[in-house]
């Protein structure tokens, strides 16, 4: 598992099997450093802010005990704050499904054409990955404004579409737009890669032998695509839960996701221990998707092994 | 060629997807068209066409600063993330011990951690040891982040990596160092380098952390861009945000060039 490559090698007989001793336990010191280095400035940071979650601020604002669940209870229990969790699930959800809609289309297309038009493909794909989310937020603003000078009501307008501008700017709507072209990547990338692997034969034999298009897909190319789709669904939906640029720049004061009510809470309210506890909710939320995918990929594999 | 798309519903398909590439492309082509608009606001469509609200970004203090520190940073980051990845990277691959698959989920799990959360946990650790040179805080953060894709791209490459050559030798009587030095670096070369460029773009662009370790004094690109798009009407935001995208399309190319782009993407 180690040495995947070296496997393949014709094995080595008796006593030479290993002529040079490989670099075997000694290679974990060279994890030493980036250890130490997560341990210090990633690990015990996280459990730390885990603990604050649970204490109190006394009103000069000093953090000590008692221990309380009190900021979780407030958190649910005030109409405000549910709200902001609730839509932070809903816009990340409806995301990730229009991500599945449109990114299987697009990883289809990447996986089956010419090497032209995949790699055209993966450029545009790719691109725009690495242009800051402010400024593709800033894009979609431009886009969306909500009087006669956004593109998409001039345009509209100026096609006698529409007689007044639309208002989707500040909306969960603009923030679903914003969040669905800065996460798509994640979706399209591991789906044309899982599709890329799917014997091409499988489908064609499919078609030849009478299945209708939905067919091939529901029975061939769905469940051979799930690990990528699966994986880019994690992604997309937690990238988006824990978004704040997007929000921001699209949503106004409308759209509020728990990014920014961490943010409201440490740099505006100054209540530490209740936005580290909107932070232990937002990374519950996380780790929750990833594991309920990975059980579902995991299953899945047991399920084919005992067939 | 079998698997090649045909009938109607191919057409559909290349629909839909000529269209997502039309929404991929839309934001960034209208930020372009904007930041020539020779207008006093930033309001569609674009009027004539001017160089001027780069002449003037290019005399504002603040954005380059910001391009200097933001630049110089992701510098220093990747330089911090190579340094810890590329020995973590050798571990995972070369090593053979107990905890190894652990030990991966371990140094990759900032990637799935909401990096928000990073960079609020952070800024609290460093605040309370009295760490107030935003520079390295910033410094440490970004290498928190960026480290996993290192070692995801070195790891990769190391996979790949003939054996048999580096058995040889070490045969031949070469230490281990200098078979690293000398045939196996060469060999992961271009896994290190799409590492690097990864971790320098991934800096550059980072928000979430960001936000948290800034301060008014030191602020990277993406910070002052954004207090720009509050507070500035005019093109010059548009102006900005053009540099960047072409700072982005070079990187792009230049990933390209070193190990195509559907290698880079699974880094």
């Amino acid at each position: 598992m180690t040495d995947g490559v070296h496997a393949l090698a014709p094995p080595r007989g008796g006593l030479l099997k290993r002529i040079v001793p490989r670099l075997t336990p000694s290679a974990a010191l060279l994890a030493l450093p980036i250890l130490g280095f997560l341990a210090f400035f990633f690990f015990y940071p996280a459990i730390n802010l885990l603990l604050f979650s649970l204490l109190t601020q006394d009103a000069k604002g000093v953090v000590g005990r008692p221990f309380t669940l009190a900021h979780y209870i407030r958190f649910f229990e005030v109409d405000l704050y549910f709200r902001v969790f609730w839509n932070t699930l809903r816009i990340s959800l409806i995301t990730s499904a229009l991500a599945i809609v449109l990114g299987y289309p697009v990883a289809i297309v990447m996986s089956r054409s010419g090497a032209m038009v995949m790699r055209i493909i993966t450029l545009i794909v790719i691109a725009p990955l690495i242009v800051s989310v402010v400024v593709r937020s800033y894009g979609w603003q431009l886009i969306l404004v909500n009087s006669p000078n956004g593109l998409l009501n001039w345009l509209l307008m100026s096609l006698g579409i529409i007689g007044s501008p639309l208002a989707i700017l500040y909306s969960q709507t603009a923030v679903i737009i914003g969040s669905l072209h800065v996460f798509f990547p994640m979706m399209v990338l591991p789906l044309a890669s899982a599709l890329g692997k799917i014997d091409p034969n499988l489908e064609d034999s499919a078609r030849t032998l009478g299945a209708p298009w939905w067919k091939v897909f529901t029975r061939i190319t769905l469940p051979l695509s799930l690990p990528g789709l699966v994986a880019g669904f994690t992604l997309v939906f937690s990238l988006t839960a824990g978004s704040f640029v997007t929000p921001v720049i699209l949503g106004g004061t409308t759209a509020t996701m728990l990014g920014n009510l961490i943010e409201q809470q440490i740099f505006v309210v100054y209540d530490w221990p209740f936005g580290a506890a909107i932070a232990v909710v937002l990374v519950f939320v996380v780790f929750a998707i990833n594991t309920v995918s990975m059980r579902l990929l995991e299953g899945r594999r047991l399920r084919s092994v005992q067939r | 060629m079998s698997g090649r798309l045909s009938g109607p519903g191919a057409w559909a398909l290349y629909f839909i997807t000529a269209m997502m590439m039309v929404f991929i492309l839309a934001p960034l082509i209208v930020v372009i068209a904007m930041s020539v608009s020779d207008s006093y606001f930033v309001s569609f469509p674009p009027q004539g066409f001017t160089l001027r609200w780069y002449v003037k970004i290019l005399q504002d203090r603040d954005f380059l600063d910001a391009l200097r520190l933001s630049a110089l940073l992701a510098l220093c980051t990747t330089i911090g993330s190579l340094l810890l990845g590329v020995p973590a990277a050798i571990a995972l691959t070369r090593g053979n011990f107990v905890g190894q698959d652990f030990l991966k989920g371990l140094v990759l799990s900032p990637l799935i951690f909401p990096a928000l959360v990073t960079g609020l946990a952070l800024m609290q650790l460093l605040a309370g040891l009295g760490f107030t040179d935003a520079r390295f805080n910033l410094l440490i953060g970004h290498i928190v982040v960026t480290v996993p894709y290192v070692i995801r791209a070195v790891v990769t490459s190391l996979m790949l990596v003939d054996l048999n050559l580096e058995d040889a030798a070490r045969t031949l009587g070469a230490g281990r160092l200098r078979t690293f030095w000398r045939i196996t670096l060469p060999q992961i070369a271009p896994g290190v380098a799409a590492g690097s460029l990864f971790a320098f773009m991934v800096s550059f662009d980072n928000y979430p952390v960001t936000m948290w370790l800034a301060n008014s004094e030191y602020s990277p690109v993406p910070l002052v861009l954004m207090r720009q798009l509050v507070n500035v009407f005019d093109p010059s935001v548009p102006a900005m945000s053009t540099v960047i995208i072409i700072l982005a399309v070079i990187g792009v190319l230049i990933l390209e060039r070193l190990v195509g782009l559907r290698r880079a993407a699974t880094v």
